[in-house]
């Protein structure tokens, strides 16, 4: 699934900004702190070029936490701060996905009354728990959805995964633009012709 | 007082979330894993999609982390960062 157009744009657009924000300081900060700079400035790109979702929302207010970052955060993204760490009305969903648990475990013990081989019972009991190991690990590393199970979770994971391959993917392409620039390949060809090589990856 | 049970009952029935969409959502994810292309339209456990989900998660976090350090060394010794992003403006255009 390739990214769109209009997510890549703004996406390379919050990217840049932030690199020529954490840029005017650079000189005092050390490394770490400059790629904590850039790793910041793409996160907050991909959430915001994304933007709408639960993910994003906690994304963003788990960057926001430290309040240095939130000040760097909020010159990054300018308006769409408040946009973004708005409260969202998704709260009627944890209803809905309360049933889809209950639903499945129903259906797992049923099965489970219905098997007489111990083996049997064994085996949806520990089906369930791997499940729910899962779930726990995957609230972990999505942000934002603490308080989903269920098709929610499954949506909003699928949606973050797509999204985090998207900024892999434009942070590659960037880091090869720089790269190439940088050999001295700005002076071989003209402005037209790698803007054609670029987007035609 | 029986018929707002009806439109009640009418209401969740076509908010209730079936077996169909939820194995639609993990066969979803599982065709954005790695894998996905050496497996083709196997179809494979839920826990075993969750599982490889959350390694994926992993290992894409630990991509981004390796590409930041390697922007920032980049943009480090470059002199004319300022030119690039001009550069890039006008790509983006």
């Amino acid at each position: 699934m390739q990214a769109t157009k209009s997510f890549e744009q703004a996406f390379l657009k919050h990217l840049l900004r932030g690199c020529r924000l954490s840029a005017v300081s650079y000189k005092s900060m050390s490394l770490q702190e400059r790629k904590s700079a850039i790793k910041l400035s793409a996160d907050v790109a991909m959430a915001s070029a994304r933007g709408g979702r639960k993910w994003t929302r906690g994304l963003i207010t788990k960057l926001s936490k430290e309040d240095e970052h939130r000040s760097f955060l909020q010159l990054i993204l300018g308006t769409e701060y408040g946009r973004l760490t708005k409260p969202c009305h998704g709260s009627w969903k944890i209803p809905r996905s309360k049933k889809i648990v209950r639903r499945s475990l129903r259906v797992c013990s049923r099965r489970k009354n219905n098997l007489r081989a111990p083996h049997g019972v064994k085996s949806s009991v520990l089906a369930r728990t791997l499940v729910e190991k899962r779930t726990h690990a995957l609230k972990r590393l999505v942000p934002g959805v603490e308080s989903l199970d269920g098709y929610s979770l499954l949506d909003e994971t699928l949606d973050y995964v797509i999204s985090l391959r998207a900024q892999v993917d434009l942070m590659q392409k960037l880091l090869t633009t720089f790269e190439a620039s940088k050999l001295g390949a700005l002076s071989k060809c003209t402005l037209p012709e790698r803007k054609a090589s670029f987007v035609g990856k | 007082m029986s018929s707002r049970r009806a439109r009640s009952r009418q209401s969740t029935s076509s908010s209730r979330i079936t077996d169909e969409q939820i194995n639609d959502l993990v066969s979803k994810l599982q065709a954005v894993l790695p894998e996905a292309h050496i497996r083709g339209a196997e179809r494979v456990s839920a826990a075993k999609v969750l599982q490889e989900t959350c390694n994926y998660i992993r290992s894409l976090h630990r991509e981004v982390d390796d590409l930041s350090e390697r922007l920032t060394e980049l943009l480090a010794t470059t002199e004319a960062s300022s030119a690039q992003a001009a550069i890039i403006r006008s790509l983006l255009m």
